[in-house]
């Protein structure tokens, strides 16, 4: 490892690596706490070039790698196993082109997703994915995660608005995918690359498409007594054929813990859920829309609906559903952000089923999520360092995965499967459906060096499907 | 090769079913495998590897002339008897379809619902399989790799396979449906998809107006509106809507949406640009220019480029609809004489939509020629240095190389 050392502070200076405990103390876990791993060392390239340069070295130490953007991720797929190395692309944070005319713009790993949004503003653009973690996460960290937001509902996740990539891969070769028009030669390499949880390569550079601001923006919040009857609203307005840009449901507890926090935002403790909907396009549709909206949440049992009436009133209803991660933080040291989908129509039932696991585990469990998506986020409030209420966490998350894809839903809809939930995979997939996806892994990864222990589970297949892999997924059990 | 047809046929059954050379896409086709499950699909594929005799996946054969020309395939492999019976999801909006079902058949199963499918590209009789291993598009529609939510894919190994699910947002695993939509059966049979569907507007207008000279008022035109289909079509190609237009170009403005919206739009757009009603055929000619003709290009560039890429293939003698806002123009050339002359012809039209894509800074692609032209060519783009991890793609998926043989990019 000295030299391996040596040889990256030669690649960086001695101010781009890391290597002291206390320097490595941080990145040991990403926003996922209870999954941790201390790399050898973090390095911090400035270019593509010092990629490529450090991606090398560690292949010539036969040293694993892991990139990272803000680690903000929650499935721990930004911690290094193996004692690899974490290449931190958090200081290649320049956007290096906007061109407003073909609403494209040209980054680099590091930026902040917010701070494309602000930058592009000016042209009456944005950058529809909006991540819960927007204010802080990277768009190379988008791309490997394929992330969603409130708005993918509309606008659709990462993968929807990414034309083209840089990419390091894991031999340190520069490969260029796709191409700014969004249409490139043969296989759909973007496509396949996005998502893949940064176990194909490293991203250097992101060609996105932007999206122009809505000519008009409404915000509806329903009051419901109870989140069934919020669920049933979103099933109505999904039936219908409305699409908002956004449906989100925050539940009781939620409510309760925004309103005791610094992120209070009005909203009555006694109400079982609010739902928040937005609605967008042209002028003359969106009226029209809003009162089918409201019409939806009156019949499925809404005790109120309010709309929006300026922009502080629509940053006010959304501060109850953004500031919740946030206000949550008093209620336990540690929170277990859950990710899961089900098919629309079944929110009401897995709801109630989910609300049941967590009192059968005595656990505070509370839910603010993605509604018209399905995408639920069942927030589990605990300290980890009580072994028993941790363990009854795992097994709580466990049962809920599981009802999730008994309903036909899977196990991530936007947070990724990384070391959280590799175990979990085969709840959806076979091992042949694993396998089908190893051989992506192996056309670019042949040795399965670029963050090893990832979204595979740790059973035999996927160490004995490659003979040219290192091992670093091999089992720990077998 | 008659030891290998032997083995087949012991392994396969009567679904092994030889006949006399069947000339199809430049091969001479001996024997056709017409599977009626995935799982036969499957099972049909592992015969073939094992056997290392390559095959011709077909769906409807629309799309037929749109990859580079097969080599060593001898056997058919139709997907078209692929017709599970249908999950419809209506509350939900997804649907999950058969590889063999024909979107005709699939617009009639979902006709009455307030859901439709988002696929409309050019062509009787075109599958849903067919549809997404090509990635077939239509003028109103964008890529089908955004509606695809899951899919069951048949292995060359024989064992069948499947990515994603049933829901609306997944990111559980690698995405395998991006790798397969557009894989030109090179990878593996898409045997099943599902779909996310898209709701019917309340109403939908379709407007004509002459195309604006000024090419970057087209684009501004094209974005003012909650335009579904965008277009600027030559009159040899639409010669209905250019007439309407009172034009040689139209523009062919598709509005689809709310009521409101689009009464909205459909008045400014008159005001604006002078249009009108445009004749009932407008939409069947946009798609009649993208799939009929019989040596036909794509190119896809930044929107900016449309004009410059449209001038370009016009003065290679290419008659052109372009979708500004998409940044795709398709270019259609009319067939020569003789057949030596076609080849050259070829030759020349191709190097013309290389250099024109090149100088645009986009991709290009043969949508349509005949075999015997596209025999030895690579039709499917610029060989770029994504060619390594490519082939390293279809000999993981496709080690015997029997799916397609030749035909995917960078086989020819």
């Amino acid at each position: 490892m000295s030299d391996l050392l040596a040889e990256l502070r030669a690649i960086l200076g001695a101010g781009g690596v890391l290597a002291r405990p206390e320097e490595l103390f941080v990145y040991e876990a990403d926003g996922l706490t209870h999954h941790t791993a201390r790399p050898s060392a973090v390095v911090l390239p400035r270019d593509t070039s010092e990629v490529q340069r450090c991606v090398r070295a560690c292949r010539k130490h036969g040293v694993p790698f892991v990139p990272r953007g803000a680690g903000t991720g929650l499935s721990g797929g930004a911690v290094a196993c193996h004692d690899g190395v974490v290449i931190e692309c958090a200081r290649m944070n320049r956007v290096l082109r906007v061109d407003p005319d073909n609403r494209i713009a040209v980054v680099q790993p590091g930026v902040v997703n917010a701070d494309l949004s602000k930058a592009v503003a000016k042209h009456g653009l944005f950058y529809a994915p909006d991540p819960s973690s927007q204010q802080s996460c990277t768009l190379g960290g988008n791309v490997a995660e394929n992330s969603g937001g409130p708005h993918t509902l509309k606008y659709g996740t990462t993968t929807n608005h990414v034309l083209a990539l840089e990419v390091v891969l894991p031999d340190g070769e520069l490969v260029r995918l796709g191409n700014a028009s969004g249409f490139a030669s043969g296989l759909d390499l973007v496509g396949a690359f996005v998502g893949s949880e940064g176990t194909l390569g490293i991203v250097t550079e992101i060609t996105l498409r932007l999206v122009p601001h809505p000519e008009r923006v409404e915000t509806l919040l329903g009051i419901f007594s109870d989140v069934v009857s919020a669920c049933r609203a979103v099933g109505a307005i999904i039936k219908s054929g409305l699409v908002p840009s956004a449906l989100e449901i925050v539940d009781q507890r939620t409510i309760r813990a925004v309103e005791a926090s610094v992120y209070a935002a009005g909203m009555p403790t006694d109400a079982g859920a609010i739902l928040i909907v937005e609605l967008d396009g042209p002028s003359a549709a969106v009226a029209a829309q809003v009162e089918r909206a409201r019409a939806h949440c009156s019949d499925a049992g809404a005790r109120e609906v309010a709309v929006a009436r300026d922009a502080a009133e629509r940053q006010r209803f959304w501060r109850a559903r953004k500031g919740a991660f946030g206000a949550m933080g008093r209620l336990a040291p540690d929170l277990y952000v859950h990710d899961a989908v089900v098919p629309r129509a079944k929110l009401p039932e897995i709801l109630e089923q989910v609300c049941a696991i967590g009192d059968k585990y005595g656990l505070r469990l509370s839910n603010v999520f993605h509604a018209g998506d399905g995408n639920l986020h069942p927030n589990i409030s605990f300290d980890r360092r009580d072994a028993d209420e941790l363990a009854r966490v795992i097994k709580a998350g466990e049962e809920i995965l599981r009802i999730c894809v008994e309903a036909g839903g899977v196990i991530s809809g936007e947070h990724g499967i990384g070391l959280e939930k590799r175990e979990y995979i085969g709840l959806v997939f076979s091992e042949a459906d694993l396998a089908a996806m190893a051989l992506l892994r192996d056309a670019f990864d042949p040795e399965r060096v670029c963050n090893p222990g990832k979204i595979f589970p740790t059973t035999r297949f996927c160490a004995e499907s490659n003979p040219k892999a290192r091992g670093y997924d091999r089992v720990e059990f077998e | 090769m008659s030891d290998a047809f032997e083995q087949l046929a012991r392994e396969l059954g009567p679904q092994f079913e030889r006949h006399a050379p069947l000339a199809l896409e430049g091969a001479a086709l001996e024997a056709t495998l017409r599977p009626r499950s995935a799982e036969a699909c499957a099972a049909a594929l592992g015969a073939l590897s094992r056997a290392g005799v390559g095959a011709l996946i077909t769906g409807g054969g629309t799309r037929l002339a749109s990859a580079n020309a097969p080599c060593r395939a001898r056997v058919r492999l139709d997907t078209t008897a692929l017709r599970e019976a249908p999950e419809l999801d209506l509350d939900e909006g997804v649907a999950r379809f058969s590889a063999g079902t024909t979107l005709a058949e699939i617009e009639a199963q979902l006709a009455g619902s307030i859901w439709q499918l988002p696929f409309d590209p050019p062509g009787e009789g075109g599958t849903l399989g067919g549809a997404l291993a090509s990635a077939a598009l239509g003028p109103s529609f964008s890529h089908p790799r955004d509606v695809v939510l899951g899919l069951g894919i048949a292995l060359a190994s024989g064992v069948l396979v499947k990515s994603g699910g049933r829901v609306v947002k997944n990111v559980t695993g690698y995405d395998l449906n991006k790798l397969f939509v557009g894989s030109n059966g090179g990878l593996g049979v898409i045997t099943s998809a599902w779909i996310r569907l898209r709701p019917r507007p309340e109403r939908v207008d379709v407007l004509v107006a002459p195309a604006p000279q000024d090419p970057a008022l087209t684009l501004a035109a094209a974005r003012a509106f909650s335009a579904r289909a965008v277009a600027v079509i030559d009159a040899a190609l639409a010669p209905q809507s250019c007439a309407a237009a009172g034009s040689a170009r139209a523009f062919v403005l598709e509005l689809a949406g709310d009521e409101a919206a689009v009464r909205a739009d459909r008045a400014a757009f008159a005001a604006q640009l002078g249009a009108s009603d445009a004749p009932a055929g407008a939409l069947a000619e946009l798609r009649a220019a993208q799939g009929s003709g019989a040596v036909r290009f794509r190119v896809a560039a930044l929107p900016s480029e449309g004009e410059l890429l449209r001038g370009s293939l016009s003065a290679a003698g290419a008659s052109t609809l372009v979708y500004p806002t998409r940044g795709l123009v398709y270019a259609r050339f009319d067939a020569s004489a003789s057949s030596n002359a076609d080849a050259s012809a070829f030759a020349a039209q191709l190097g013309a939509v290389a250099s024109a894509a090149q100088r645009a800074g986009g991709a290009w692609r043969v949508e349509a020629a005949p075999a015997a032209l596209r025999s030895g060519q690579e039709v499917l783009g610029a060989r770029d240095e994504t060619l390594a991890l490519q082939r390293a793609l279809k000999r993981a998926y496709d080690p015997r190389g029997i799916l397609n043989p030749g035909r995917g990019f960078g086989e020819a």
